[in-house]
């Protein structure tokens, strides 16, 4: 499985969810040695939190713009 | 009569020489067709003839025509000053006075219809040479530095565009260059005033304005002269001449046709509140889209989120762990049946080994010879005096040496040979 290091910092918001999306259908699917599925719900974690680190981004620059226009 | 060409300083011509030959000169030209536009007239009282001032409508030049009174007094319509007029004319040198003067045969005003047959050849004539061609129609400026206005001073025209333009954006700048909107030099006028603001540069735009008027007072925006100005000129034009139906040359040829002087001002100038409006509207267009998206990708990452394989890993690893339990469970199952069965085999051994081994029967009296070595002693043969022995008796071992050997008789033999169960 593909190791943990910090290369998923590197994602697009696209590419990590849909790589998300494949994670979790392989886990879903079973099949997979006890060690990969460990290894796949921590890629899952981890590209999920990558996910929701762009979207906390994306909101807070868009409140930011709309805040920096009220005043 | 020696040719004039042949005179010297010593031999001069007269002057009634020179006006003779000057006369034939001119009448040498006959009777032609001349276009002008009538500058000025004077009719005197008693007088036979009629002097008028003819102009050519383009460049600034004129000639004196003579007609009879009579023949003046019959036209219908009347000739009046700024009349466009068409004339059959014969140029006469009157040599007392050495003046030149077109004589008048035939005098036809220019009537509405012709002039109107007029423009329109100008206007396939311009067409052909591709001056109101599409592609040159350049775009206006979206905000203008100063918008370049030629119309007459203080006129209605003036008033809207500016009012219009500064209402709409009221920093705009508009320089007037004045000129005749109407009559003889309007179209010579035109074209300086429009040439003036050309070269200005900071003038992005020109608009040249008028109220209505007939279609003589509009005459000279079909002017070829002022045509051809407008399509050299380097800034775009504006035509807004007269009302929605006028159509001279003008509007043609221009960049934007502007129905009327406050149509042309809304079109060089945007207004100002329209604009922010529309600024506002995008933006928030953007954002609700922008808005929109997060959250629908939020709800898509919170589905995927809470799936169990996600959520709750340990039905991951619970799967697992009932698998191991079942397993383990087997295992231990299967493991105390085969050493049930291994107990049950040993104790059959071990019962197996107690019947073979000899303890019981040492425990009756019997010991075991062996040799040093750990060989059974079964006969006395072989051994001497003095050899060492040991005996295994039930409860430990004897070493001893040979004193004496002596053979003695076999014990009863049992019928088989193998040992007894």
């Amino acid at each position: 499985m593909s190791d943990q290091s910090d290369e998923t910092e590197g994602l697009s918001y696209e590419a990590a969810r849909e790589e998300l999306v494949a994670v979790v259908a392989q886990l879903e699917a079973g099949g997979t040695s006890l060690e990969e599925s460990l290894a796949l719900w921590e890629r899952g974690e981890k590209l999920a939190r990558v996910c929701q680190g762009w979207l906390d981004g994306a909101r807070k620059r868009l409140d930011a713009a709309i805040e920096a226009d009220g005043d | 009569m020696p040719s004039l060409r042949d005179t010297t300083l010593e031999s001069p011509a007269p002057v009634r020489a020179v006006a003779n030959a000057l006369a034939a000169y001119i009448d040498r030209l006959g009777v032609i067709w001349v276009e002008g536009q009538v500058a000025q007239l004077s009719r005197r009282q008693g007088l036979a003839t009629v002097f008028l001032t003819l102009r050519d409508p383009v460049a600034d030049l004129s000639i004196s025509v003579t007609c009879s009174r009579a023949l003046f007094d019959g036209l219908n319509p009347p000739v009046v000053e700024g009349a466009s007029i068409v004339i059959q004319a014969k140029p006469s040198f009157y040599a007392t006075r050495g003046t030149l003067s077109l004589q008048a045969r035939d005098i036809r005003t220019v009537g509405l219809g012709e002039l109107l047959a007029r423009i329109e050849r100008r206007r396939q004539l311009l067409a052909a040479e591709g001056l109101f061609a599409a592609e040159l129609k350049r775009r206006l400026p979206f905000l203008p530095h100063t918008v370049g206005l030629v119309t007459a001073p203080g006129s209605d025209a003036e008033r809207d565009v500016v009012e219009n333009a500064r209402r709409r954006w009221p920093s705009v700048e508009v320089r007037v260059a004045a000129a005749r909107m109407q009559g003889r030099d309007s179209a010579v006028e035109v074209i300086e005033a429009l040439g003036r603001l050309d070269r200005d540069p900071e003038v992005d735009v020109i608009v040249i304005a008028r109220g209505g008027g007939s279609v003589e007072d509009l005459l000279p925006f079909s002017d070829e002269a002022l045509v051809r100005a407008v399509h050299r000129a380097r800034t775009p034009v504006v035509s807004a001449i007269g009302h929605e139906a006028d159509q001279p040359l003008l509007d043609l040829v221009a960049d934007v046709r502007a129905s009327t002087p406050t149509d042309a001002a809304r079109r060089v100038v945007p207004d100002v509140a329209e604009e922010t409006q529309r600024v506002a509207s995008a933006r928030d267009r953007m954002r609700t889209v922008l808005t929109g998206w997060v959250e629908r990708e939020q709800h898509r990452l919170d589905a995927i989120r809470s799936r169990p394989a996600m959520a709750d890993p340990r039905t991951l690893v619970d799967a697992r762990i009932d698998e191991l339990h079942a397993l383990r469970d087997r295992a231990r199952r299967t493991l105390r049946h085969r050493l049930d069965r291994a107990s049950d085999d040993v104790r059959h051994h071990a019962a197996r080994a107690a019947a073979l081994s000899p303890l019981a029967t040492l425990r009756r009296g019997y010991a075991v010879l062996q040799d040093p070595d750990g060989h059974v002693l079964t006969s006395v043969a072989g051994l001497a005096e003095g050899d060492p022995v040991s005996v295994r008796v039930a409860d430990g071992r004897l070493h001893a040496t040979t004193t004496r050997t002596e053979a003695a008789t076999p014990l009863v033999e049992p019928e088989e040979e193998d040992t007894h169960e």
